[in-house]
């Protein structure tokens, strides 16, 4: 419990980090810093997302897995770190 | 013979009722008997009187034949005999007498044999209808069946003949309501016997088991048109047991280094910015075809011999809302007389369309010479000017305004018939006495968001309308007027003027009537410290915020005439307050700044950024951040600010020349230089954006010219980075010492 709150606090403390979600493999939120409906819209579109890229990317070579994934917009970047049974969600506000 | 009769008669083979008897040829013609004549084979048979043959036995005794059946014959019963002619000796003799009725009849009447069955062909038929048998079931069906026991019971209601056609109203009526209205048999337990139904009929339907369900969906291709879900969420429990297990933290043990490194990343750099595209915003022209200007083209020119030339022309504004097609826009501007030998008394405020550069559209007459004149920005019909003589002047054109948008291309100018520009006649003018003592050098509506109380309070505006103007003039007051009818302005009877009941032309419309000449200022903000001056600053122009504060500041620019003077700026809070002696006071500027050592002749927030204000001054021109101030040496006569770049502002001259300056590209110079643009003075520059495409700026100079530029696209369309980063560029002009 306390090294994923000291996680989340590492990742927050970076520069223009809007938001933290931890999903696990079904796309249910276990943990958040957003509010409940961005959290749930969030989990629910970007676990299909991942999902998606996962399977790209073991297509194209069995022996390969995603590591990460990036997706940036006009307005913020996503950024999603999958594992075997969680993955990481984390809006960052780029500062440029 | 008898004997021999006996015994012929038992040892005979022949049926005993029958006697074969040979019969002479004498008594066969005597009994007419004759074989083969009378009797034949097939017609054997001979009936004999009995009388005859006993004749004839006694006429020949013994002769005769039938003297052997003599007995016989006398004991038959009947009248005749039979003698049957044996043809074929079948009982040994050619005739036989036969001798019993019975046998006569039988010979004679032999019973009819017996034909046998004809065993024809057995046709098959269709099997008939049996008979119906009863067994006792039409019983049963008697007894279930249905019939009626009794007739029909016929009512039948009809009204008395009077009320025919009247409406009717039946209602319903409860039986219990009333006592005895009906009679009950209810039925009750006897105890006397208890029948107890062993069998009871009952009806059964087998309904197929049925299960419906609906969608919405299209009718060719079927598949469900919206779908209404809900998110899957975790009990808080279970994410409670989720974040206890170990695999979690594992994953975010190991997820972190990853996540770290990616958002490092973008703070360092951005990744995705194309520097080649936003190298330069020229970049973005379209027009490469090679016909990019990059200065300011001569569009219009406006002059009028009659009403312009050789006036110096103070004021200049574009229509805020009359625009549309290029040729179609409106400008104004204000004369003032300053030529002596003009042949005109009356000044006036032009109206040009750019269809048509050399009549003015309509002339606004004012009482006096105008120096300064706005558009009411909430309704455009309505115009304020300030005069030289101090007076506020109200025009209303919206009588003319159709006329004005009328102009278009393509369309005849028929409204033109008379060749005559129509002159609109002002509808207020405010009371002389309680006007300004000084000319009206700068007049401002007050913004739509807010409006000001008699005490100087600024209050928010209901109506979202401005109708309060704002005068200031250089006999050190600042005015504020309000065009609405003076409910709130409440003063002494002794005060209020008579409304003198002018003959006023028809055409003057009575938008302004309870203002004319008694229209007396909200409340004035005097500044008293200035005592120490002389009175005749000079005050020029003010500018506020578009800020909903609660506490609104406006910058003042005083500057004073002739040499040694100095042009201040001032900023200041014109809330009136209360000094030592009770009086109502305005308060103390707050901030008090010398830089402009002479006139300061514009005053201008810049469109973009609420704390940006540029001030132009005889020698030199000011960007200001409120609070923070940057000069530049430089002679200049009035300044404005580019509309839609936040960088970019324009500059005019005493000698006639337009400096256009950009503060991206430079900061120490103007970046282009319009120089003789007119020969003389350039006394007001307004920038207006026609279009997305179409940004002009209006000059007006000292000799009665207005000049209208097109500004070409590089100074007109911003690049990415200037409206975002803002003010960050004039930091560090603030560094240079001046």
């Amino acid at each position: 419990m306390a090294e994923v709150e000291e996680t989340l606090k590492r990742i927050q403390s970076q520069n223009g980090v809007q938001g933290i979600i931890i999903v696990n493999t079904e796309g249910i939120p276990i943990k958040t810093t957003l509010d409940n409906a961005s959290t749930v819209q969030y989990a629910g579109l970007i676990h299909q997302l991942v999902m998606k890229a996962r399977s790209t990317v073991r297509d194209i070579d069995p022996q390969n897995d995603l590591t990460f994934l990036r997706v940036r917009s006009k307005k913020n970047e996503i950024m999603i770190a999958p594992d075997k049974d969680y993955f990481l969600i984390v809006i960052q506000n780029p500062s440029d | 013979s008898i004997l021999l009769l006996n015994w012929e008669l038992s040892n005979q083979d022949h049926p005993e009722d029958i006697f074969p008897m040979v019969l002479t040829s004498a008594t066969q013609e005597l009994f007419d008997c004759q074989a083969d004549e009378d009797v034949t084979g097939e017609s054997p048979y001979k009936l004999l009187e009995k009388d005859d043959i006993i004749q004839d036995i006694k006429t020949r005794a013994a002769v005769s034949d039938f003297s052997p059946v003599k007995q016989i014959v006398l004991d038959y019963p009947e009248d005749e005999l039979l003698l049957v002619y044996d043809r074929d000796f079948t009982y040994g003799q050619s005739f036989y007498l036969v001798l019993t009725p019975e046998a006569k009849d039988r010979i004679l009447n032999p019973p009819k044999p017996e034909t046998p069955e004809v065993f024809e062909k057995e046709v098959v038929k269709t099997p008939e209808p049996k008979p119906w048998i009863s067994l006792g079931s039409d019983k049963e069906i008697d007894e279930e069946a249905f019939k009626e026991s009794r007739e029909k019971l016929l009512y039948k209601f009809s009204r008395v003949r009077r009320k025919f056609g009247v409406p009717v109203c039946f209602s319903d009526r409860n039986t219990a309501d009333a006592k005895d209205d009906y009679l009950e048999c209810a039925s009750y337990q006897d105890s006397r016997f208890s029948i107890k139904q062993m069998q009871r009929d009952c009806g059964m339907q087998a309904v197929p088991r049925l299960q419906s369900s609906s969608a919405q969906t299209q009718w060719k291709f079927q598949k469900n048109i919206f779908t209404q879900y809900t998110p899957r969420e975790l009990s808080v429990e279970e994410k409670e047991n989720i974040l206890q297990l170990e695999s979690l933290k594992n994953f975010c043990n190991s997820v972190t280094p990853r996540v770290l490194q990616a958002l490092q990343q973008e703070g360092i750099m951005n990744v995705f910015f194309d520097d080649w595209k936003a190298l330069g915003t020229a970049a973005d022209d379209g027009d490469w075809a090679g016909k990019v200007s990059e200065g300011l083209m001569l569009y219009q020119a406006f002059t009028d011999q009659k009403y312009t030339k050789d006036k110096k022309i103070c004021s200049i504004n574009w229509h805020p809302t009359i625009y549309g097609k290029v040729q179609h826009l409106i400008i104004k501007i204000s004369i003032s007389l300053k030529s002596n030998n003009s042949l005109l008394k009356a000044s006036f405020i032009l109206f040009y369309t750019f269809s048509d550069p050399s009549n003015p559209q309509l002339l606004l007459e004012c009482p006096d010479d105008i120096f300064a004149f706005e558009f009411c920005p909430s309704d455009p019909n309505i115009i304020v000017g300030g005069c030289i003589n101090g007076q506020v002047v109200l025009w209303d054109i919206s009588a003319h305004v159709t006329r004005l948008q009328g102009t278009q291309p393509g369309k005849k100018v028929s409204v033109n018939t008379d060749n005559k520009t129509p002159i609109v006649h002002y509808c207020a003018v405010s009371a002389l006495e309680s006007s300004h003592k000084a000319p009206i050098t700068d007049v401002q509506w007050l913004p739509t968001t807010f409006e000001v109380t008699r005490m100087g309070l600024p209050v928010e505006n209901m109506y979202n309308i401005s109708a309060q103007v704002v005068t200031c003039s250089p006999d050190c007051t600042i005015m504020f007027w309000d065009v609405r009818v003076s409910s709130l302005v409440s003063h002494s009877a002794s005060e209020r003027r008579p409304i003198m009941d002018q003959k006023t032309p028809y055409s003057v419309p009575d938008t302004f009537k309870h203002l004319d000449r008694t229209w007396k200022p909200l409340f004035r903000v005097l500044q008293g410290f200035r005592v120490q001056y002389k009175m005749s600053t000079e005050m020029f122009y003010l500018q506020f915020p578009n800020l909903k504060i609660s506490s609104i500041h406006i910058v003042i620019v005083y500057s004073k005439p002739n040499s040694c003077c100095d042009g201040e700026i001032i900023y200041t809070d014109w809330k009136l307050g209360k000094d030592d002696s009770g009086r109502l006071q305005s308060a103390k500027p707050l901030h008090c700044f010398s830089i402009h050592h002479w006139l300061v002749n514009t005053v201008q927030r810049s469109p973009f950024f609420k704390d940006i204000i540029l001030t132009a001054g005889s020698w030199n021109f000011a960007i200001w951040k409120e609070g923070v101030m940057v000069t530049t040496p430089q002679v200049c006569t009035v300044g404005c600010w580019s509309l839609s770049r936040p960088a970019v502002f324009f500059i005019g001259k005493e000698d006639g020349s337009i400096e256009v300056w950009n503060l991206l590209e430079k900061t120490n110079e103007p970046v282009q230089i319009h120089s003789h643009v007119t020969n003389a003075k350039i006394t007001c520059i307004k920038p207006w954006a026609a279009s997305s495409k179409q940004h002009f700026l209006a000059v007006t100079d000292d000799i009665g010219m207005v000049r209208v530029f097109e500004i070409p696209k590089t100074l007109y369309v911003p690049s990415r980075s200037e409206v975002r980063q803002g003010p960050s560029h004039f930091p560090y002009l603030i560094a240079r010492p001046r």
